[in-house]
């Protein structure tokens, strides 16, 4: 059951951020807008990175037999997506984001090298909720200012996103329980509440223009 | 309190302007511009030689003065624009 679901999980991840990466891509090549090259590359990510992980799912599936998916793998999809969720907390302007020191900047990526894979998994997991709530409750304020009903879908694919991750960690505490396959139905509703309304963005009759590029 | 726009909004802005807002037929002069997208002299001018050099804008020396009319290209821009805002709109950001 669970192997289904991440299966699904995955391969609904890889297709909804293909989408909205595409859509996005074309806004940035007919408009030069940096906000709209931030979701280029925060789609992208997010969708290589369910892909990576769908591909070890099926690699082990059909190949390894080994009964659980490589966690250098899992591993590196997360760490793709969390990119992705960076680039979409960066695009509502994180200005401290980073520490201003240069001590802690030098000293910050070392507990990357100390732990192992299954640590890092957890370490990204617990960045990719901090970034999908900050993205979430910046999308809902700014409901306030353009009363889109767009944005309470898109704030609730994230949020759900964020609750799925946070799920999806607390299991572990109870290995075995309902909890992880809830926790993967609960991120499959936020990519499909994160895809609804980008799927009814008019995009008809826009196409490539080389010279517009370059405003 | 005034709120912020993007260079992107003003562009925008300046070419709603020239296809929707036109006092004329002749196109729209700086000033006229400047009082119906709320700029600057000097930031209009460089946006407007950018907007002229990229096709989306039409210069015309009339009566002693320029004036400025969208292009065909400047539509379909303004038409992406507007549907690309809608799209950022929805991740709550401003294009």
């Amino acid at each position: 059951m669970e192997f289904l679901l991440e299966n699904i999980l995955n391969l609904v991840g890889f297709l909804v951020g293909l989408a909205i990466g595409i859509m996005s891509f074309v806004g940035f090549r007919n408009t030069g807008s940096p906000t709209l090259f931030r979701l280029t590359i925060a789609f992208f990510s997010i969708s290589i990175g369910f892909f990576v992980i769908w591909s070890g799912y099926m690699l082990e599936d059909y190949v390894i037999k080994s009964g659980s998916i490589d966690r250098g793998i899992q591993t590196l999809g997360i760490v793709i997506q969390t990119v992705g969720y960076f680039f979409i907390a960066f695009s509502h302007s994180i200005k401290a984001f980073f520490p201003k020191s240069n001590y802690f900047r030098s000293i910050g990526i070392l507990p990357f090298f100390l732990v192992s894979t299954v640590q890092l998994e957890h370490i990204f997991r617990s960045i990719s909720f901090i970034l999908l709530v900050y993205g979430a409750i910046e999308t809902i304020l700014s409901y306030r200012d353009n009363k889109n009903k767009g944005a309470v879908s898109v704030a609730l694919g994230l949020g759900l996103l964020a609750f799925g991750e946070f799920l999806g960690w607390y299991s572990f505490v109870f290995p075995e329980s309902i909890l992880y396959s809830i926790s993967m139905t609960i991120k499959i509703a936020g990519l499909v509440a994160l895809f609804i309304p980008v799927s009814k963005v008019p995009l008809k009759r826009i196409k490539f223009d080389d010279d517009l590029d370059k405003i | 309190m005034a709120e912020y726009r993007t260079q992107m909004k003003i562009i925008g802005d300046i070419l709603s302007t020239t296809r929707d807002d036109l006092q004329d037929e002749d196109g729209a002069t700086v000033t006229y511009l400047i009082r119906k997208a709320n700029i600057s002299h000097s930031r209009i001018s460089t946006i407007l030689k950018t907007l002229v050099s990229q096709g989306l804008l039409e210069q015309a020396d009339t009566q002693g003065s320029n004036r400025y009319k969208i292009s065909q290209s400047g539509r379909e821009f303004l038409q992406a624009y507007h549907s690309f805002s809608k799209f950022a709109d929805n991740f709550g950001l401003n294009i």
